[in-house]
């Protein structure tokens, strides 16, 4: 069952005197429990496509629907309540934000929510756990390496337990044993049938997915679930 | 986790954005409390001085006539006084607007009476408000309170070699002497002072009042206008100020308060603009901050919840301590002026006041940047993605 539907998705982006096609009526579909890899070369549209997704950028043409619901068609409100029930977020640059510890870093998303105090720490806590810091809840993000801040960020995006995670170059900034820990981290989620869509610059990383997405100008270039598709026919 | 957490942890870690904008804000408060204690202070002192100086507004009846006295020399028997006051108007008084501004109210019958053979001018007063009035006056003896009792001017005691307890027929009555009066020098001496009912009474003038004298407390008002008020409750009368004393002293005061204002408006304005140029600053720094709060589902008014409550919290704890402040600079400064005489009295109004303002200013100067920061696009403010 198709978790996400883009249908005819366009976005373009005034700079200057030109305008900036980034997304180019592209559509795609995305089955629940899918971990899907997003490639490309740069300015071939990859972030945009996860703004989009990530109801953080409007399309100028077509429609984003996600778990049925067309997120581009509530108001502003209802897009920051629908990203807060239904999406999270790791970003590259971990934003986490730096006064807070741990801990409350992966509380925030729970601080506008009507979860008791107990309830939002015991949350947070069991899923800084489940990422492998239990002894670090109340350190500040300084006082933690790239990998353990970027497990953080992976438990902030789904102490709500999101039906969608939205990475961005998650092992952006690591080393390649650090980042073979936190793709190992993403696997793991995805096993436990947590839908994942990951843009990435590196082909390593795509060992852990199940289909790939290659954008080039704002098109799809290639889907590997296509050739998924035609090797299945041709069997 | 609350909101609540974000904001304290925020002003915690940012303490040096946090103390410049309490510090800054603390000064335009402390200056505002300072102004208006100092001229609160000097307003309450030349008000005591006023009311220590005596009547300032003169009631009396209407004449077309000119006076034809001078520094108590009066042209030869012309009688001037042709009518009286109804004594029964004087409660119309209670209803003009500044009555709170009426200290004492010291009606007055006034008449010539005859004492062994000599001619003398009698005043039927109000004990208490005459005594409240003429602070001045030293009493031998006691003052009158009630009957047939007198009260004699110096002038009068030595004409008549009157001494205290002396039973006196005025006009084939009968008053007995429970007082007399220290010299003043002034037109005191020739009086003999009785109670207003008996000297009504005596005169003939049950109901009537030849004079009115008013302490105003013009304190927080322009004098002309308690004039005009008494000028409409009393009609058929004629109420003049004593100009000069009051004048003076409301000009002073007025340009006081006038300089208080001016500088309090100003400090504010500039405390104002401190808190906007700051949190504008804020703002654009915590830019990715508002975009990642925005990117994990808080609303718009979460983000505004934000920053208003940082707002509310420096600007209502540089109000208490710019309250206290204020209070101290005020006790330090007193003593230096009006002679030391001025003293500082507790306003709760002030003090309230003094927060809720710096609350207010905090938080309007903050609504643009709270505005701004909670219209920011998530994407824009990321930028990452």
């Amino acid at each position: 069952m198709s978790l996400i539907n883009l249908e005819q998705v366009t976005k373009s982006y005034i700079n200057g005197a030109d305008c900036v096609t980034a997304l180019q009526e592209l559509s795609l579909s995305v089955d629940e429990g899918t971990f899907l890899g997003v490639m490309g070369p740069s300015g071939s549209g990859k972030s945009t496509l996860l703004s989009v997704l990530g109801c953080l950028t409007s399309p100028s043409s077509g429609k984003v629907s996600i778990d049925g619901i067309n997120v581009y068609g509530l108001s502003q409100e209802k897009q920051a309540d629908f990203r807060r029930e239904y999406l999270g977020f790791i970003f590259q640059s971990h934003n986490l934000i730096p006064y807070l510890s741990a801990l409350e870093n992966v509380m925030l998303p729970l601080a506008v929510t009507k979860f008791s105090s107990a309830e939002k720490r015991q949350r947070a806590s069991s899923m800084l756990e489940r990422v492998g810091l239990p002894d670090r809840m109340l350190h500040l993000p300084q006082q933690l390496s790239g990998g353990e801040q970027e497990r953080v960020a992976i438990a902030r995006s789904l102490v709500n337990n999101p039906p969608l995670l939205l990475a961005d170059e998650p092992t952006g900034s690591l080393d390649s044993t650090t980042s073979q820990q936190i793709m190992n981290l993403l696997a793991e989620l995805h096993q436990g049938g947590q839908t994942i869509i990951m843009v990435t610059h590196n082909k390593e990383n795509l060992e852990w997915v199940d289909r790939t997405v290659y954008l080039r100008d704002g098109l799809i270039e290639k889907d590997t679930s296509d050739a998924d598709d035609s090797l299945s026919q041709a069997v | 986790m609350r909101l609540e957490n974000i904001v304290f942890h925020n002003l915690r870690r940012r303490k040096g954005r946090a103390i410049f904008l309490t510090i800054g804000l603390l000064i335009g408060v402390a200056t505002v409390v300072t102004l208006l204690s100092l001229s609160d202070a000097l307003g309450r002192h030349a008000q005591n001085e006023l009311e220590n100086f005596g009547a300032n507004i003169i009631i009396s009846p209407r004449s077309d006539q000119l006076a034809l006295n001078y520094g108590g020399v009066q042209l030869g028997g012309v009688n001037l006084v042709t009518s009286e006051i109804d004594q029964a108007t004087l409660k119309n008084i209670d209803d003009i607007p500044n009555r709170r501004n009426i200290a004492t109210i010291g009606p007055k019958v006034l008449g010539a009476v005859e004492v062994a053979g000599q001619r003398v001018m009698m005043m039927g007063v109000d004990p208490k408000a005459e005594f409240k009035l003429k602070r001045w006056w030293s009493i031998a003896g006691r003052p009158i309170e009630s009957g047939n009792e007198l009260v004699a001017g110096d002038a009068v005691v030595t004409s008549l070699g009157l001494s205290l307890g002396d039973k006196l027929l005025v006009n084939a009555q009968e008053f007995t002497l429970v007082g007399m009066l220290a010299k003043t020098g002034s037109q005191d001496d020739q009086l003999l002072i009785a109670p207003l009912p008996a000297a009504q009474a005596l005169l003939g003038k049950e109901g009537q009042l030849s004079m009115v004298e008013v302490a105003a407390l013009c304190h927080d008002c322009p004098v002309e206008d308690m004039v005009m008020q008494l000028q409409t409750a009393l009609p058929g009368t004629d109420v003049q100020a004593v100009q000069q004393v009051v004048k003076t002293r409301m000009l002073a005061l007025g340009q006081l308060r006038l300089f208080a204002w001016g500088v309090a408006v100003t400090v504010v304005i500039i405390g104002a603009l401190l808190v906007f140029v700051t949190m504008m600053g804020a703002i654009s720094e915590r830019t990715r901050e508002i975009g990642i709060f925005r990117a994990i589902g808080y609303r718009r008014r979460h983000v505004l919840h934000l920053v208003l409550m940082e707002a509310t919290i420096v600007s209502a704890l540089a109000g208490v301590l710019g309250y206290l402040t204020g209070v101290i600079a005020t006790l330090t400064t007193l003593p230096l002026l009006d002679g030391g005489k001025a003293s500082w009295q507790w306003d709760p109004t002030l003090a309230v006041a003094a927060v809720v303002a710096a609350v207010f200013v905090g938080l309007l100067a903050s609504l643009q940047p709270a505005l701004r920061a909670s219209r920011l696009e998530p994407s824009e403010a990321l930028r990452a993605l």
